[in-house]
């Protein structure tokens, strides 16, 4: 079964928009951190945030009235790669689309807010328009009612492996062929209490630069936003093989899965790899499995710019593999020390016969997933 | 007309066998003490104990009891520091396979609400009250909705990747129907589906603030219905391409036949009251059954007891099916989210086995608004075929599965 990448969107802390974002990255820009505090205590953490005004680009909704920032994210996210796509969100095409979501850690603001109420005043001050929105497939909920999508719609948890994940379960949807797409979603919206936990998990620094493939992990920064692909049976870029990807029991053990997805995955000869090293453990796991795996490979991640956003992260990754095969460029490496052993670049790389990229994610949460892109010929 | 959920478009290629499975929920731990439970209509909601329910309408929920489910916690070492969600799935998975040792699946699909929610609560409590934070890694690292999964597929030590579907009250059906397209399709051979949720103070005050859940007794399809009860608990199936199962000797318990799901866009958390997202995905399912509705010998419900689900769910099943018996098991053993899909599926695979209809308790009095044949208060005895079981969920996901006795 063919599957392609027939439009994209997403919104990012560079704001929305496919291109527009693209031209920061390749400009090596990166985004500015914002400094966020909590009733908690005098800890404060750094995020880099969406811009308020990317979020002008989302038409109303009454879905979207009271929903979090995540939905709104989803959405902007989602009607842009339908729009890229020249798809129209209405009955015929919603019944012949398929939804897959991914997402991390979901509406955390506001059920930080719900369950405030309830350790601050009780129960009987929970408030029942909060709760729904709590629910992890909330924000799927509001894009499929704002797309009229009546069929499949799924979301899935993980950790920034749920972008390739839902990649993956879209692919098997599509053997379906009653439909001509699955449009796919990854979001995620930045809080202090997701800073604190990864924090006290020795994931996250306090402040950027995020240092990739570094020899000891100083931890990573959050973002937020989304990042979203419509998948056909046809387009300019093709997802030429998923990789069902696997679980690590210890982080010691994450190299040998990785190594396993890269050479399933390396079949072909690849041009170069879209990283998720984060600045976290998983940068050494992936620097060797790298190595090992494909050492001929240009290394690229977006981290560093833009943020670990975690269920956005994969989507975000596949959006940059497509991008730096249509355009045959890959944007510079930021924050990368000399020593690394891979094949980086901190200047703009053109790759003018780049044909095959791997999109690799190994999340902090034990999962590993990847996949192959490849341009159409 | 084309349709984008199960049913239409797809190649038929492979038969897809149930060859283990596993439970635990408030009816019991395993298949036998569960099979006792729906004979004996037993009532298994009781007061709450883990949290404090002082300030909610509702008391009362299906508990699976902690004496039990963390007997090894005291073993220490890792099984000390697992949420009790990762020991209901260590449990349900275990009793898979003590079915089937030999079970290597290609992947794992499995649908949860809430993960570890209630160390995501610890984690919050502590901050709040400026309290010790030494757990707190402990907390963090059990909290993701995956972690449950992983640690029972490492407890066996399963290899396979996993899919974790978070489709609300819908997430274990869906899972379930999810993987058996995966096999359906030919992709996949062998693929371990089912849910798990594990009560949380976060979600049981939640449903209480929506007026959702009943001060009284869980009354499914009732006149007097006034809402649900939350549950937990965890399920596996086991499932497996027919002809290679056979072709190994497994012994098939039955056969999953078809699989439908729609989305009902009407509202977050209330079903189109027309009835058109259950009726749907009902349709879709008899569909990629290649089933007609008098095939239907049974309906195990989704039947949460809440006045506007049951009122949706019954019109549908009205509309559609003419008499057929129908109860709700979680009159029982309250709504265990995403975990009821997949635990109702192990009763439709109990009922087929042992031949018989789950009773749906605490009924009193017919809803004269639906025309529904209800398994009233005791279990009842029937050669069973074909039967169907719903589940529907937030979001407006409505996810319907077939399942079929196995004749050879």
């Amino acid at each position: 079964m063919r599957l392609a990448i027939a439009g994209m969107g997403w919104i990012t802390p560079f704001g929305n928009g496919v291109d527009p974002v693209w031209k920061r990255l390749l400009r090596g820009d990166e985004a500015q951190a914002e400094e966020i505090t909590e009733q908690f205590g005098d800890q404060s953490y750094t995020v880099f945030r969406v811009p308020e005004s990317a979020l002008a680009c989302i038409p109303p909704h009454p879905r979207l009235r009271r929903a979090s920032l995540i939905s709104r994210f989803a959405a902007a996210a989602g009607l842009e790669a339908l729009e890229a796509a020249g798809v129209k969100p209405d009955s015929q095409s919603a019944e012949r689309t398929a939804l897959v979501f991914a997402i991390s850690n979901g509406g955390v603001i506001y059920t930080k807010r719900f369950y405030r109420d309830i350790v601050g005043a009780g129960a009987q001050s929970a408030s029942p328009l909060l709760f729904p929105e709590t629910v992890f497939n909330a924000p799927a909920s509001h894009l499929a009612a704002i797309l009229g999508i009546t069929g499949a719609t799924y979301t899935l948890v993980s950790d920034s492996a749920a972008g390739l994940l839902a990649i993956k379960m879209a692919e098997d949807l599509m053997t379906n062929e009653a439909l001509d797409y699955c449009l796919v979603v990854g979001a995620e919206e930045a809080d202090w209490l997701l800073c604190d936990a990864y924090r006290r998990w020795r994931l996250l620094r306090l402040a950027p630069p995020i240092e990739p493939f570094a020899q000891i992990g100083r931890g990573m920064i959050l973002s937020e936003g989304a990042g979203a692909v419509l998948l056909a049976r046809d387009g300019p870029v093709v997802i030429e093989c998923t990789h069902p990807g696997g679980y690590y029991r210890k982080r010691t053990q994450a190299e040998e899965i990785l190594k396993r997805v890269l050479g399933d995955l390396s079949k072909t000869e690849i041009d170069f790899v879209i990283s998720s090293a984060n600045g976290t453990f998983i940068d050494q796991a992936e620097c060797r499995a790298l190595m090992r795996i494909t050492p001929d490979a240009f290394v690229y991640t977006v981290k560093p710019a833009l943020g670990e956003s975690v269920g956005a992260a994969g989507l975000w990754q596949v959006i940059i593999g497509a991008q730096a095969l249509r355009y045959s460029e890959l944007p510079p490496l930021l924050h990368a020390g000399p020593t690394i052993p891979l094949r980086i670049s901190a200047s703009r790389i053109p790759m003018a016969s780049a044909r095959h990229t791997i999109v690799l994610s190994c999340g902090v949460n034990q999962q590993v997933a990847g996949l192959r892109l490849g341009k159409n010929s | 007309m084309a349709r984008s959920g199960s049913g239409n478009g797809k190649r038929l290629t492979a038969r897809v066998a149930v060859v283990g499975a596993g439970v635990v929920s408030p009816l019991g731990f395993g298949l036998s003490e569960t099979f006792d439970s729906l004979r004996e209509a037993r009532d298994c909601v009781t007061r709450v104990g883990r949290f404090s329910v002082a300030g909610c309408r509702c008391k009362t929920a299906g508990q699976v009891p902690d004496e039990r489910l963390l007997s090894k916690r005291h073993e220490g070492g890792r099984a000390r520091r697992l949420h009790r969600a990762s020991h209901m799935m260590i449990q349900a998975l275990g009793e898979a396979l003590e079915q089937e040792p030999q079970f290597k699946p290609e992947l794992a699909v499995i649908g949860t609400t809430s993960g570890g929610m209630s160390y995501g609560e610890d984690y919050y409590r502590s901050l709040d009250r400026h309290g010790s934070l030494r757990h707190a890694p402990t907390w963090i690292a059990n909290y993701p909705a995956q972690k449950p999964v992983i640690d029972a597929l490492d407890a066996f030590e399963i290899s396979a990747p996993c899919q974790v579907v978070a489709n609300a009250c819908a997430s274990g059906t869906n899972a379930i129907g999810h993987a058996f397209e995966c096999v359906r399709s030919g992709r996949y051979q062998r693929v371990l589906t089912g849910g798990y949720d594990a009560l949380s103070e976060l979600v049981f005050v939640g449903f209480d603030s929506l007026q959702a859940s009943t001060p009284e007794k869980c009354r499914p399809f009732d006149q007097h219905r006034t809402g649900m009860v939350l549950g937990e608990g965890a399920a596996i199936l086991a499932l497996e391409n027919l002809d290679l199962a056979l072709k190994r000797g497994a012994h098939v318990l039955a056969e999953i036949t078809g699989y439908g799901m729609s989305t009902d866009n009407f509202h977050l958390t209330q079903p189109d009251p027309s009835g058109v997202g259950p009726r749907r995905a009902m349709e879709r399912a008899l569909e990629s059954a290649r089933s007609t509705a008098n095939m239907v010998d049974y309906i195990n419900a989704h039947g949460t007891a809440t006045p506007f689900n049951d009122a949706a769910e019954g019109k549908a099943i009205g509309e559609l099916f003419d008499r057929v018996p129908v109860s709700s098991t979680k009159s029982m053993m309250g709504h265990s989210l995403g975990a009821a899909g997949a635990v109702e599926a192990v009763i439709c695979l109990l009922a087929l086995q042992y031949q018989f209809l789950p009773p749906n308790i605490n009924f009193c009095a017919p809803d004269e608004d639906v025309d529904l044949n209800i398994v009233a208060n005791e279990a009842r005895p029937m050669a069973l075929r074909t039967v169907l079981s719903n589940s529907f969920g937030f979001g407006g996901t409505n996810a319907s599965i077939v399942m079929q006795k196995f004749e050879a």
